[in-house]
């Protein structure tokens, strides 16, 4: 590899400068380097300059990130621009060499780029690295060269990693049955090499010893990735030579200073984390040593360490036994002395609150909510401790229950006996009740052991929440909200609506955690639905009601929005989303008197003007729309008159939105003026003209986020002011936006709701003009794209257009376009695609304009065309009797949420800024029945005619539920 | 339509693909065994991979108490009586006077007994003594029978040894494999087909050396033979040799490599092989069927001419009636893997032969019931794999197997089963919930055996493989949780996956380095158990 000095110097420069203080100095620098960066040897550059040992550090240093960097972008094939493949095929002879060889501080930059530049080529195109790999590991063993070793070891380490979280494919154990081939081996020499090294005791010092533990750490990590697929046959056939070193690491003690030091621990961790891997998955292999570990994992829980922190440590431990306590031999566990045991020493001391925790509470109380009530506790260790608590329970579930029940009542004891100084106490009793409490208890499920959730919450919890001070033991007042959040169904409405006040006054609390808790717990109660007593025959959804209404939280309103604004006020909760999203939810639920609804939009507006300044928390941006949403659209709804208000508040930042360009928020903002035009009344202020233009101008549209919520700003016009469109070809600029969207798949949907609002709103002779073309669009489209959205769209589409119009004025329309289109048409894309139609509103829709169809346009009574009406027929059949299928309606919401998923990448739809689903068939009710009595008034004009087009074409099992069908509405065919 | 779906999440900051594969994209196809074996072979077959012969071919021909002489001596003694020998079986072969053929005769027959007297015979001595090439020698052409037959037997000894043992065999193989010929008599060419067998069982290069010098043929015709004894150790040796595993590590160059079915594609084209096959599963005694079973388990699962051939003759109904009638372990195993391979990979046996109300799918199920109640893990391990694949069939199929004892036996399986057969049982119960796709339209929910697994309890047994550190029985208990949440009656799904602590269990995945496993959960959890929106 030879880089002119001359290339060095000058990049070893431009990092320099890159680094300056100076931007401009700065800025020529880097483009200076992405100047550079397309000439071929850039990245060898790069790399020789990192590893020079006579060049500067620093260069070196942002050489190698620059390395690293350059490979994460170019060199997987399928990247844009990927490297060139002498370079790619240089870069992997030198970066092995270069790595074990280059300094301390380099050494993970590299290690990361080899890991990168390995997913992609590791193993098949990169067929030297692993037996280079091995020789290096070989030669750095047998020197005791542990830096280098472990280099090695880590590099290896990471292109191991894919085997323990791929799927378990031919290809990968091909790949796997070739790294074992090789390493295998090697790997438990070096293991056993340093294992014989560390018992010697001639390193002594922890400085000494801390990179043989490292190491040996590393083999075990190696160790879990290689057995991670199944137990290779070498494993198996050294089983015990593993197995008596990790347990010789478990049961030893070493001197204090070298325990202290921590590495131990995390090869212990790690030994653990591969004994839980085989008592899961080889516990047949693995059960002449279990009894050996679980005593021996058991002993480490139980003494205590001079290392600081060994939490990784216990929580892996724990993990361990919870899985042999759910393994066929459990009854290891079996014994009453031993599940005493490990209740005692090992769970409830590590269900107590600890230093860290409370320091938590304090600092960071986003990551505590986000592990206390989130759901990301998984590796803390109270929750582990309930997890081993729930593994013995499984299978001794009585005694544990007592066990647990006995602990619950002493910890509430002890803190009776002295509330200040126990207060913790108090708080484990309430986790243990939490975290072992079933949520729900359904039908047919297990009682609910341990706490009876109700007296427990009436003698415990509620004099917490009633307690004279919200800011007192804010840690126990947590637990307090976080016990009825979580149990809110069960408590009884009474009840609850009395606590609330109480619960409000934690909004007051000082404590982030505390104040977003009393949020979170209106919010969450707001939430709960029972079972609606009235069941709809025959369906399968339970309808369900709101517990709390409007009239429920009516009275506490007030104190709930102004201690929500308050709250907005503390520290660090200036963009609170518990906060915002109790808002937007008391907002949606409560009726304001108008004076409340409009300062709320006021003071949410100029919450707004703050976040425009910086939007960073975009969950709290969205509730925050959400909450303006809220108020403006029910608000507005009951009270016209407020409007101008609404407006006078919401205009100047929804303006700066627009002219500012905060392209985030261009969604929300749309949705909200067209929710504001939707509830204005004709003429709408000039205001609203002047941000029509802005929606017509095709530039609003390159946005594909704001797409969808022009298309609904559009559609407010459309229905509001139609006529408008009259005016300076504005209709022409529409219909130039619909093919527009049209012509690209992924905004192919919202064309078709642009040119479906046009057909519901405006007069046919308004579109007469323009019809041709637009069919003609349509048609062109379909010759190249057939896949079935578009031609569902399609149908629906012209389904709208007859039931708007007349049956004539579709097909008449269409044949001018190319004589006789209209039945090749029908024919090769309605009929197939009726079928495919989900969606209750467009399955009512294309069924109704298919009935119409076949019994009221003459060129399908035709004679001639008996064959297409009876497969037209045959069709709708189909189509009405699938949507009655159970799950019909649920897989198409499956559907829906792909979709729905794949364009919300940026755009977010406001629910409380939405439109009712319109239905532009009010009038019918039940296509079914339609469908027969238009076919029994038909056939009664010509008689005989039809049964017998319908015995030749359609299906006989459709036939029969067309039968059925006439049964049921009690008509005939004839 | 999809306003209600896009309310349920704040987007702009999470981005989550939609489920790539639901349910039916997996569970519900058959699964092959991996034909890419990592861990050891299974145990049993292990074994059977290289046999010392300890008592001739010849019945009978020996006496039971002729090993006696040397049974307490030392080691030592052994090994030096060893290279003694193999020095008189040197200066024999160069003596060319009268007697010189019995002299030869009479040392082979005393160095094989000393290769055939213990558990460990001296294999070291004789190669250190240099015995290999004067064993080939012993080979040559015209020979008497009875040299032919001490040399090879000697030599399958040597092969059953260390792999570097079975290597130094390389030199006699040519000699070996031209005496499985028909020319030969069948003591000889069986004892050549034992040492062959057992340097296949040595690994694929091997194998391969063999394959190329040709051994197939000559040990199918073998096969075929009407002594018992010789077909038993012929098709031992055949499924050693066809038996692929992958030829990876020394040319690793292009990983193209794939288990190689080239061996048992040409096994499947001898004339008359599969005739022999049926003719021994018909009529022989268990022993040889067992090994005409294993030779059917590598012909399926490698290769697919073999797969369509046998599940079109005889075989499978003769499979299934010895899965029937044995209590063998030894028996019941390599037939409830062929029978498993070939629903695994052809659907022949599915839509054609295994058909709902045919006696031959009532006993194949009984068979399979039996061996689900069996005490031996493999067996129950083995039928519930086969058990999932016919699972994985028609909507008769599933309602057969559900409405059968093995159900219950499944369930049980399922919460307090060793790892593995929990996870096949897992696949069973799974595809027994999810009914056939049909044309393009999605495949919906057998609601009905759903609901009946749940009350039955099933549901933590899945949550529980949802937090396995085996993905793809985490997928399997993700898979399982969506038939649960979508399609039990009356939205009950989500509140009973929440009660059994399924959420925590799915979002273990939230941060998952694995995509496809990560977009599952998270959209399960976003769509289930998502903000509530909708309170009107």
């Amino acid at each position: 590899m030879d880089v002119p000095a001359e290339t060095l110097d000058a990049l070893s420069g431009w990092f320099l400068q890159s680094l300056s203080p100076d931007a401009s100095v700065r800025r020529a620098a880097e483009s200076s380097l992405a100047a550079a960066a397309s000439a071929p040897g850039f990245p060898l550059a790069l790399l020789r300059l990192a590893s020079l040992p006579s060049a500067d550090p620093q260069a070196r240093l942002a050489a190698a990130v620059h390395f690293k960097n350059l490979l994460r972008s170019r060199w997987s094939p399928d990247a844009d621009n990927p490297l060139p493949g002498p370079d790619r095929e240089l870069i992997k002879s030198l970066l092995l060499p270069l790595l074990l060889d280059s300094p301390d501080r380099l050494r993970p930059l590299l290690s990361d780029s080899l890991a990168l530049a390995s997913a992609a080529d590791f193993p098949a195109r990169w067929p030297s690295l692993l037996p280079n790999l091995v020789s290096a590991l070989s030669a750095a063993s047998a020197d005791a060269d542990f830096p280098r070793a472990n280099a090695v070891l880590s590099a290896a380490h990471s292109l191991f990693l894919k085997f323990r979280h791929s799927f378990d494919t031919p290809a990968l154990r091909l790949d796997l049955k070739y790294c074992l081939d090789l390493f295998a081996a090697p790997l438990l020499d070096a293991f056993l090499r340093t294992s014989r090294l560390i018992s010697s005791s001639l390193p002594s010092s922890p400085a000494a010893l801390r990179p043989l533990f490292e190491s040996q750490r590393l083999c075990c990590e190696i160790f879990h990735s290689l057995n991670a697929i199944e137990l290779p046959e070498f494993f198996e056939d050294h089983m015990r030579e593993w197995m008596t070193e990790f347990r010789a690491y478990l049961t030893a003690a070493y001197p204090p200073a070298v325990e202290a030091d921590g590495t131990v621990d995390a090869l212990r961790a790690a030994i653990c984390e591969n004994l839980q891997l085989y008592m899961e998955k080889n516990e047949e292999e693995f059960k002449d040593y279990l009894k050996d570990f679980a005593s021996a994992v058991w002993g480490l829980l139980m003494t205590s360490s001079a290392s600081p922190s060994r939490d990784h440590l216990t929580v892996t431990a724990i993990k361990f036994l919870t899985t042999v306590s759910t393994s066929v031999h459990h009854s290891l566990f079996g014994s009453p002395d031993v599940l005493q045991q490990i209740c005692t020493s090992i769970v409830f001391p590590n269900i107590r609150l600890r230093d860290e925790d409370e320091e938590l509470f304090e600092m960071n109380y986003v990551e505590y909510i986000r592990r206390d009530i989130e759901g990301s506790d998984v590796d803390t260790l109270r929750r582990i401790a309930c997890e081993l608590l729930k593994g013995i329970a499984s299978n001794y579930r009585e005694q544990v229950t007592a066990l647990v029940s006995a602990q619950i009542q002493a910890m509430l004891a002890s803190f009776a006996a002295n509330p200040t100084e126990n207060w913790k106490e108090k708080d484990a009793a309430i986790y243990l009740a939490v975290t072992l409490t079933p949520k729900q208890t359904g039908s047919g499920g297990a009682p609910a052991y341990l706490v009876d959730v109700e007296s427990f919450f009436t003698s415990v919890i509620v004099p917490e929440l009633q307690g004279p001070d919200p800011n007192a033991t804010p840690m126990l007042k947590a637990g307090a909200l976080k016990f009825f959040t979580v149990f809110r169904d069960k408590i009884p409405k009474s009840a609850a609506l009395a606590l609330l006040p109480s619960v409000i006054r934690f909004l007051a609390s000082e404590s982030n955690v505390v104040h977003s808790y009393a949020a979170n717990c209106i919010e969450k109660l707001l939430l709960v639905k029972d079972r609606a007593p009235a069941v709809v025959p025959g369906s399968n959804a339970v309808p369900t009601a709101p517990r709390y209404t409007a009239s429920d939280i009516n009275p506490v309103v007030p104190q709930v929005i102004t201690g929500l604004f308050n709250a907005l006020q503390f520290p660090e909760s200036q963009e609170n989303p518990y906060i915002m999203k109790c808002m937007m939810r008391v907002l949606g639920v409560a009726n304001l008197g108008g004076e409340v609804a409009a300062s709320c939009v006021s003071s949410l507006a100029s919450v707004l003007v703050e976040v425009c300044k910086n939007p960073k928390n975009p969950t709290f941006n969205h509730y925050l729309f959400e909450a303006i949403a809220a108020v403006v659209g029910r608000s507005g709804e009951q009270d016209p008159s407020l409007l101008p208000m609404f407006e006078m508040s919401l205009f100047p930042v929804l303006q700066k939105i627009l002219v500012e360009d905060i392209a985030e928020f261009w969604p929300y903002a749309f949705q909200i003026f067209a929710q504001l035009i939707e509830l204005s009344k004709p003429p709408i202020s000039g205001n609203y003209m002047q941000l029509f233009q802005v929606l017509l101008s095709p530039d609003s549209w390159k946005r594909s986020a704001s797409a969808p919520a022009l298309v609904r700003l559009l559609q407010a016009y459309l229905q509001k002011v139609p006529n408008e469109l009259n005016n300076e070809g504005r209709l022409l600029q529409v219909l130039d936006i619909f093919s527009r969207l049209v012509s690209v798949p992924s905004t192919e949907e919202l064309g078709f709701f642009v040119l479906n609002t046009v057909v519901e709103n405006l007069n046919y002779d308004m579109i007469t003009p323009h019809i041709k073309n637009i069919w003609a669009a349509l048609f062109t489209r379909l010759q190249n794209r057939r896949t079935v959205k578009f031609v569902n769209s399609l149908v629906i589409f012209m389904s709208l257009v007859l039931v708007k119009h007349r049956p004539d004025v579709l097909v008449d329309s269409v044949n001018a376009v190319q004589p006789n289109i209209f039945p090749v048409i029908l024919l090769q894309f309605w009929i197939p695609n009726l079928k495919l139609i989900s969606g209750s509103v467009e399955v009512k829709l294309t069924a109704v304009a298919s009935t119409r169809l076949i019994c009221e346009s003459p060129s399908l009574l035709e004679a001639s065309a008996a064959e297409l009406w009876g497969k037209m027929l045959d069709g709708i059949i189909t189509l009405l009797t699938k949507s009655d299928k159970f799950g019909a309606e649920v897989e198409d919401d499956v559907l829906d949420i792909h979709e729905t998923v794949g364009y919300s990448v940026s755009f977010a739809r406001l629910h409380y800024a939405g439109k009712r689903e319109d239905d532009p068939l009010k009038e019918i009710r039940d296509p079914k029945h339609f469908l027969v009595t238009s076919l029994a008034r038909l056939s009664a004009q010509s008689p005989g005619r039809f049964p017998a087009v319908i015995e030749k074409y359609v299906d006989p099992a459709n036939q029969n539920t067309l039968l059925q069908l006439c049964a049921t509405y009690n008509s005939t065919i004839v | 339509m999809a306003d209600e779906e896009a309310a349920l999440s704040p987007p702009l900051f999470h981005r989550r693909d939609p489920i790539k594969s639901s349910v039916h994209n997996t569970a519900a196809h058959r699964r092959r065994q991996q034909a890419i074996a990592v861990g050891k072979e299974r145990r049993e077959s292990l074994i059977r991979a290289k046999r010392l012969c300890r008592d001739s071919v010849i019945d009978g021909s020996e006496s039971p108490f002729e090993g006696d002489m040397i049974i307490d001596e030392e080691k030592e003694a052994l090994d030096s009586k060893t290279s003694q020998t193999v020095l008189e079986l040197k200066s024999a072969i160069a003596f060319q006077g009268k007697g010189a053929t019995q002299k030869k005769v009479e040392i082979l027959r005393v160095l094989r007994r000393l290769l055939s007297q213990s558990e460990v015979p001296p294999i070291e001595a004789v190669l250190q003594a240099g015995a290999v090439p004067l064993l080939v020698q012993c080979l040559s052409f015209g020979s008497s029978d009875e040299q032919l037959l001490e040399a090879a037997w000697c030599l399958t000894n040597i092969a059953a040894g260390e792999p570097e043992h079975t290597k130094s065999l390389l030199p006699s193989l040519p000699m070996l494999i031209a005496h499985l010929g028909e020319k030969s008599s069948t003591p000889v060419a069986e004892q050549c087909a034992w040492a062959v067998g057992n340097v296949a069982g040595e690994g694929e290069e091997l194998r391969n050396i063999l394959l190329a010098q040709g051994a197939l043929f000559p040990l199918a015709r073998l096969m075929m033979s009407n002594k018992g004894s010789t077909s038993r150790t012929s098709a031992w040796a055949l499924s050693n040799l066809i038996k692929s595993s992958v030829s990876s590590s020394s040319f690793f160059r292009f990983l193209v490599v794939r288990p190689d079915p080239k061996a048992a594609n040409e096994l499947i084209r001898v004339d008359g092989l599969l005739d022999a096959i049926v003719w021994h599963l018909k009529k022989a005694d268990d022993e040889l069927a067992t090994e005409v079973a294993w030779v059917i388990v590598y012909l399926s699962a490698l290769s697919e001419k073999a797969t369509s051939l046998l599940v079109k003759s005889d075989v499978v109904q003769l499979l299934v009636g010895r899965l029937v009638a044995s209590e063998s372990l030894q028996m019941l195993i390599p037939v409830l893997r062929s029978l498993g391979n070939l629903v695994a990979s052809d659907s022949y046996m599915i839509d054609v032969v295994l058909i709902v109300g045919h006696t031959i799918t009532d006993e194949l199920l009984s068979g399979l019931i039996k061996c689900l109640k069996s005490e031996h893990r493999v067996l129950k391990k083995e039928a519930s794999w086969v058990l999932s694949n016919i699972a994985a069939g028609s909507l008769e199929h599933k309602r057969l197997i559900y409405s059968s004892e093995a159900t219950p036996l499944l369930i049980n399986f399922l919460s307090s089963a060793p790892f593995d057969i929990r996870k096949e049982a897992a696949f069973t119960l799974g595809n027994l919930c999810v009914a056939p796709p049909k044309n393009n339209e999605q495949p919906g929910i057998i609601v009905v055996h759903l609901v009946s697994l749940i009350n039955s309890g099933c549901l933590p047994g899945f949550v529980n493989l949802i937090r396995s550190a085996d993905i793809e029985s985490a997928r399997l208990g993700l898979q399982f949780l969506e038939l649960v949440m979508r399609g039990l009656p009356n939205g009950e799904g989500p509140k009973l996956v929440e009660r059994e602590d399924g959420i925590e269990a799915m979002e273990r995945f939230q941060f998952h380095e694995n995509e496809e496993m990560r977009n599952m959960a998270n959209t399960l959890v976003d769509k289930y158990f998502g903000e509530e929106y909708g309170l009107e």
